[in-house]
């Protein structure tokens, strides 16, 4: 009776949704502020108590510039709410510049740890302490069950973790560490794109970043623009560019999703 | 003594007397370290131990002979300790250094043990010793008995002004020192310091388990302490004192001063692996430093809510600082300072915020590079910024410049050829065409001694 199995199946996954879910209370989201980007995402909205995977493109794996200009224009709002934990094995991250992105660096604990099983397992002890409102380690792709351990520490505090990937110094390009399915929520790659002055100024715009949302548990994913937005713009970190005309984004195919 | 040797002698008189002697060249040095490895051992005793000239140790044991029920059983635990070991040694107690010192030196020649004088008790038994036991310099120790005084005594009934006259203030002041009249500071090897707890053991213990309870006991005995006097710590030092004399320690600090025995047993637990306990340890002592007022705090129910964010954040900082080691852990503060790499300081993390900022309009990039990597630069104009460079074996086609920004080093720190108008850098904020945006300058002025270079130092995201 296929009808039967049917509602039988469907009657199992609402109590594996309800066992997965345990007794968590709707967790807060971060929102974008633009409504193509926060439909991708199941609440409306990248939620904490997850942990997130952000990634470079191209020659930004070891360098992961863009990524981490990313990742502190992401977690700005969530400062107003305790500290940043920022966990690397290089310390080549310059705070100036953090804070030219409107990121409040007297709130940014800077670890640097000495391997990359230390990175993660501070920024597990990180994600699980009150006070802490997000954390971000630099590491390479975590076994699965580091990052199943990751996860449970996210969930214990509500935290917002990140984990940057970055290939250690002077490794061998193209050849980075693969790991078959993760339980972060959602994995980010993240290049620069070409800045856009206004009219009549010879010098840089706003930074721009062509950011990619490749995975999402239970959502979409989706490929836009995104330029950073003064502080004076309100209260969303990103503005949306749209890209109708931009060659890039043409030729990726049919994974643009057109804005507005 | 039963050749004819005594100290002092010459080495060619005492090789006459004895030629199979064993003579060995003085080092104070080495003598020095001994003194100061033997004054670290006391503190098994006292935690004031003072170094006195090359061959004396001061303890001030002032409420810590109880510990070994009474002066006399310490002194003889003393002694008896240092004889084990082969160190010779003589010793007194009495209410003043100056007395203890005459007495140890002086009156042990009229019995063998340590003598105690009682309080206030030490001008009767001063006046017996030599004047040489008050301390004085060479002049007047050879000078008194050639008018004969042998005795403190005789000096007690002398005018005091005319000693002083005739023998210099130091006369006085030693006698003073010695009665207790006069004040004596002495120099200990760590800071007095009233904040610390011992353990003594029956059975020597040394199982990894039996010293990490050891540890959590006395970490307790002195939070008990600290809580019941309203003030916390900040560095704690746990020392473990093995049967063989030595001492091995582990320490911990804190963010903020805090008296909670379990945390700081969680801090100090893992490092008790490199304690080698030996045949065995008998003692162990804390030592609280950093002692500052605490109010007492009621552990509360709804603690997230209401602790403030540095409270919360204070216990992770700990850990993290115990584990990785205080440089791997900060926060960048400003420093005034124009030159990129000198631009930040790094800080405890929970430390007072400073206040300042960095300038919002000189952009700054992402990720600095601790070393500038050289690039290969085309310009149009020698002033120009380059039209394309290639960094890493790529090339980059510049779309988009800003600059320059001219930084020129700080001359005040350095010769002229370190900072020096070669060392001006002009930097230059540029963008490639696929959007990667590169903090790179130009080192040097056109028309000096050598070619202006191109370097990368960091990058925007």
């Amino acid at each position: 009776m296929p009808g039967s199995r049917q509602a039988r199946l469907v009657a199992l996954k609402g109590r594996i949704a309800a066992l997965e879910a345990g007794a968590r209370t709707p967790t807060p989201v971060l929102r974008f502020g633009e409504p193509a980007i926060d439909g991708c995402f199941p609440g409306g909205g990248l939620p904490s108590g997850c942990w997130h995977e952000v990634m470079g493109a191209g020659l930004e794996d070891e360098t992961a510039a863009a990524p981490a200009a990313f990742v502190a224009r992401l977690t700005r709002p969530l400062l107003a709410t305790g500290a940043v934990v920022w966990v690397m094995r290089r310390d080549d991250l310059h705070a100036p510049g953090l804070a030219g992105l409107d990121f409040p660096t007297g709130r940014l604990i800077q670890v640097k740890a000495r391997d990359e099983a230390e990175v993660l397992s501070v920024l597990e002890d990180a994600l699980s302490t009150v006070g802490v409102a997000a954390a971000v380690g630099e590491a390479e792709a975590p076994e699965l069950k580091a990052g199943r351990r990751l996860q449970l520490a996210c969930e214990k505090r509500g935290s917002f973790g990140v984990l940057l990937h970055r290939r250690p110094y002077g490794g061998a390009a193209g050849r980075a560490r693969t790991v078959s399915g993760s339980s972060a929520f959602s994995r980010w790659r993240i290049a620069g794109a070409p800045s856009q002055p206004p009219p009549g100024d010879p010098g840089l715009g706003p930074p721009r970043w062509r950011v990619e949302l490749e995975r999402c548990r239970g959502g979409r994913s989706g490929v836009w623009i995104l330029e950073s937005l003064e502080a004076d713009d309100g209260p969303h970190s990103f503005r949306l560019v749209p890209q109708l005309a931009d060659h890039d984004l043409a030729t990726a195919g049919g994974r643009l999703r057109i804005a507005g | 003594m039963r050749l004819g040797l005594h100290p002092g002698q010459k080495v060619a008189d005492a090789l006459a007397l004895a030629p199979d002697l064993v003579t060995v060249e003085h080092d104070p040095a080495v003598d020095r370290a001994a003194l100061e490895a033997l004054s670290d051992w006391c503190v098994r005793f006292s935690p004031a131990v003072a170094l006195d000239g090359d061959d004396g140790l001061f303890l001030d044991i002032t409420g810590t002979d109880h510990l070994w029920g009474g002066e006399a059983a310490m002194l003889a635990d003393l002694l008896a300790r240092l004889a084990r070991w082969g160190v010779p040694a003589r010793a007194a107690i009495a209410d003043t250094p100056g007395a203890a010192w005459a007495l140890a030196r002086f009156g042990a020649r009229f019995g063998d043990d340590g003598q105690i004088a009682p309080p206030n008790g030490q001008r009767a038994l001063l006046a017996d010793l030599p004047v040489a036991a008050l301390r004085l310099d060479a002049t007047a120790t050879a000078q008194l008995p050639r008018l004969g005084l042998y005795r403190i005594g005789q000096l007690l009934g002398l005018p005091r002004a005319q000693l002083a006259k005739r023998f210099g203030l130091l006369l006085t002041l030693r006698l003073d020192q010695a009665l207790g009249a006069g004040g004596e500071a002495l120099v200990f090897r760590r800071p007095a310091c009233p904040w610390l707890e011992r353990l003594a053991f029956a059975e020597p213990i040394s199982a990894p388990d039996d010293l990490a309870r050891a540890t959590g006991d006395i970490t307790a005995l002195i939070c008990r302490r600290l809580e019941a006097e309203g003030q916390g710590a900040r560095r704690f030092e746990v020392t473990f004192h093995r049967l063989d004399g030595k001492a091995m320690s582990v320490r911990a600090g804190l963010a903020r001063a805090g008296r909670d025995a379990a945390r700081l047993t969680r801090l100090l637990a893992p490092r008790l692996d490199v304690i080698d306990p030996g045949f065995g340890i008998e003692v162990v002592t804390v030592f609280a430093g950093d002692v500052e007022p605490l109010s007492a705090t009621q552990a509360r129910l709804d603690a997230e809510a209401g602790a403030g964010l540095d409270e919360t954040l204070a216990p992770l900082v700990d850990r993290l600082v115990n584990r990785l080691g205080e440089e791997r852990v900060w926060r960048a503060d400003p420093y005034e300072s124009h030159v990129p790499e000198r631009a930040l300081v790094r800080r405890a993390p929970l430390a007072a915020p400073s206040g300042a900022g960095w300038d919002p309009d000189r952009p700054r990039p992402v990720r600095l590079f601790r070393r500038p990597e050289a690039i290969t630069a085309l310009a149009k104009v020698p002033d120009d910024p380059p039209v394309q460079f290639t960094w890493r074996g790529r090339a980059h086609r510049v779309r988009r410049a800003e600059g320059p920004e001219r930084i020129g080093q700080e001359w005040w720190r350095g010769d002229f050829a370190t900072t020096g108008p070669g060392r001006v850098r002009d930097y230059y904020r540029v963008e490639d065409e696929v959007g990667g945006r590169f903090w790179i300058f130009r080192q040097g002025l056109f028309g000096g001694d050598e070619v202006p270079k191109w370097w990368i130092h960091g990058l925007f995201g």
